[in-house]
């Protein structure tokens, strides 16, 4: 220690210049330190601190319903197909479903709004109850088309949240459609799109989206429930476990329904193998039954 | 301890390390200026944002250019050249001209619709003419075989929906937009990444398809072919390495206006994403097939921060070109059926 002392002292005589370098050794340091920090900002090596984040719930993984909501968002009795006809004794299969027997029936379900029925205006529930009848012709879904929102939350295929500190992405299995969730409202939308809008914002522990400027051409379901293209969604997905969250979304259109409705079920997390979103871009499987009339040479 | 002896023990402790901090800081100067790309929070490099690919440097080297690099002075003349037909382009339409004549060329977009850039890319400090950098040709090394194909089905046919092209049924987005590898083309030109643990998710504005990278995990069985792939992915320091194997073979052929690709389903792409600077990612990718190509072939591109947000491009809901398209070929070929009776 002493040699050293000496050696320092003969190096730097005067304590001026032993301070000036100090200051700039630190200084040097202290930038180093800041630019460690600023390039890693959350890496927690046990030598700094992990960034001030306000800890948000991790949505993180692949989620999917265990429900026949996609079937029809109110209670319902399991039946034969979705699509029927009248019957020597009562309903029947209508034709062009008829082959697919059991695998063509709809799994029943106690329904998922709250207070039970729907509220629509009376003139759309006529609209409501044709869509019904001419399900095959109407239902987006049997063309592949965008599912909309809440649609897209239980059809039968899982989606999967991609979530960071500044993004936040839903990735659906069923035809390869997405969302990214807006934290910073950009005002209206200059256009009605088939997934709409979303803005998020955290509530405690809850995501919050606001769904705006959604086209008309969406269902709810396979039941014929629709919308105008005056649809508000919000939705609310609280964390109920580690494994399961609460999905909400109250449904907003004075064109067609009488009040705010609201449907509510659970989400459940896909573990292990099973959570890995698979591919179902089903253009190409409705090809023969949008254009097949149109081929060359027609199938017979 | 007095003052004075404290200072001055005070500043032998310090000085020795002060002095090798200051030499190894001298050393590393050098390496500090180069650009290191934030982590997540999670600790992987940060590759999030909104990307944009547009640009007027092509996939292969066009045939007025017959080198990988161009000078400023070059660079500005061809950038010129092609930026007077957009603007020529971009005229309003003629609103007396009235409709073309029935059976002759109505006309496709007009530079209104484009958005490709209107600038060739500056790669590694260089102005770029083709992203193909090895071969040195700049082209991709066909063989016999996959010239064969690549003649074949460059000739489009209306016989059904299965035999027009990849955009023309808005399975995906044309020219290989999606990829892997993912390559500009006429308009909507842009990539939003969004990293979570275990995964970065690829969103392709045209058509909103979602590529799922993986990290980590192994390829499904070879008959399971997927559109834009199975992609696995890995780090190497601050870039993504992705590995992409069971490709559709409906994508096995994609055309722009200025590039067209053969890949077979059996073929192997490597991609690689580094960010090169807060506003720019460096994307190389690497495409290996032994009936394909006499050579593995290499690309070099640069993807730069687009302004958002990307709105949604919804093909198929509107696709009204594809029955046309088919409901045309069967008129045409009625007609030529009762002028030969």
């Amino acid at each position: 220690m002493a040699e050293t002392g000496t050696k320092t002292g003969g190096f730097l005589q005067k304590s001026a210049a032993r301070k000036y370098l100090c200051a700039i050794v630190l200084w040097l340091m202290a930038a180093c330190a800041w630019a460690q920090a600023t390039d890693q900002p959350a890496k927690n090596d046990g030598r700094l601190a992990p960034p001030v984040r306000p800890a948000r719930p991790d949505l993180n993984g692949v989620w999917q319903v265990m429900n026949s909501a996609n079937f029809d968002l109110e209670a319902h009795a399991a039946r034969a197909a979705m699509a029927m006809r009248t019957g020597p004794h009562g309903p029947l299969p209508a034709k062009e479903v008829l082959a697919l027997g059991a695998v063509g029936a709809v799994p029943g379900g106690l329904g998922v709004v709250e207070g039970g029925a729907i509220p629509y205006k009376p003139e759309a529930l006529a609209r409501k109850r044709e869509n019904q009848q001419r399900w095959l012709e109407r239902d987006p879904e049997i063309r592949c088309y965008l599912p909309g929102v809440p649609r897209a939350t239980y059809m039968p295929l899982p989606f999967q949240i991609v979530q960071s500190a500044q993004s936040m992405l839903f990735v659906y299995e069923y035809a390869g459609a997405v969302r990214n969730i807006l934290f910073t409202d950009p005002g209206r939308a200059p256009v009605d799109s088939w997934m709409g809008q979303s803005v998020g914002r955290w509530d405690g522990d809850s995501l919050v989206v606001s769904v705006t400027a959604q086209n008309d051409s969406t269902w709810f379901d396979r039941a014929g429930n629709f919308h105008s293209d005056q649809l508000h969604v919000l939705e609310r997905y609280t964390p109920t476990s580690s494994h399961t969250m609460r999905y909400e979304a109250t449904i907003t259109d004075p064109q067609i329904f009488t009040r705010s409705w609201k449907i509510t079920m659970n989400l459940y997390r896909r573990v292990g193998t099973d959570a890995q979103l698979q591919q179902f871009k089903c253009i190409e499987f409705v090809e023969e039954l949008m254009y097949g009339h149109l081929r060359k040479e027609p199938l017979k | 301890m007095s003052q004075p002896a404290a200072q001055q023990q005070l500043s032998a402790q310090w000085l020795r390390p002060c002095l090798a901090l200051l030499m190894t800081m001298a050393i590393m100067l050098p390496a500090a200026a180069q650009y290191k790309a934030a982590r997540t929070a999670f600790g992987d490099p940060d590759l999030q944002g909104l990307w944009s690919n547009a640009s007027l440097t092509t996939l292969e080297r066009q045939n007025y250019v017959t080198s990988l690099v161009v000078s400023a002075e070059q660079a500005i003349a061809i950038e010129r050249s092609n930026n007077a037909w957009f603007e020529t382009d971009r005229r309003p339409t003629d609103p007396g001209v009235g409709a073309p004549a029935a059976g002759g060329d109505v006309r496709g977009y007009n530079s209104f619709w484009l958005d490709r850039g209107s600038k060739l890319a500056r790669v590694r400090g260089e102005i770029r003419t083709s992203w193909v950098i090895a071969p040195a040709t700049g082209r991709i090394p066909y063989s016999a075989q996959a010239r064969l194909q690549l003649r074949e089905r460059a000739r489009p046919s209306s016989e059904g929906p299965e035999t027009r092209s990849l955009g023309d049924r808005c399975i995906v987005g044309y020219g290989s937009t999606s990829g892997p590898p993912m390559l500009n083309v006429l308009y909507n030109n842009n990539y939003q990444i969004v990293q979570a643990p275990g995964i970065v998710a690829i969103v392709v504005e045209m058509n909103h398809d979602a590529r799922l990278i993986r990290i980590g995990g192994v390829h499904p069985p070879a008959h399971v072919q997927l559109w834009m792939g199975d992609s696995i992915g890995h780090w190497d320091g601050d870039t993504l390495v992705v590995e992409t194997t069971n490709l559709h073979p409906g994508q096995s052929f994609t055309a722009d206006v200025r590039h067209f690709l053969y890949l077979p389903p059996t073929a192997k792409v490597i991609e690689r994403f580094t960010r090169v600077a807060p506003d720019q990612l460096l994307y190389e990718f690497s495409v290996a097939d032994e009936a394909a190509y006499t050579q593995t072939w290499r690309g070099e591109m640069v993807m730069s921060a687009a302004k958002g947000p990307m709105y949604e491009y919804a093909c198929h809901e509107g696709n009204h070109s594809l029955p046309n398209i088919l409901r045309g070929a069967r008129y045409e070929e009625g007609k030529r059926e009762s002028a030969t009776r």
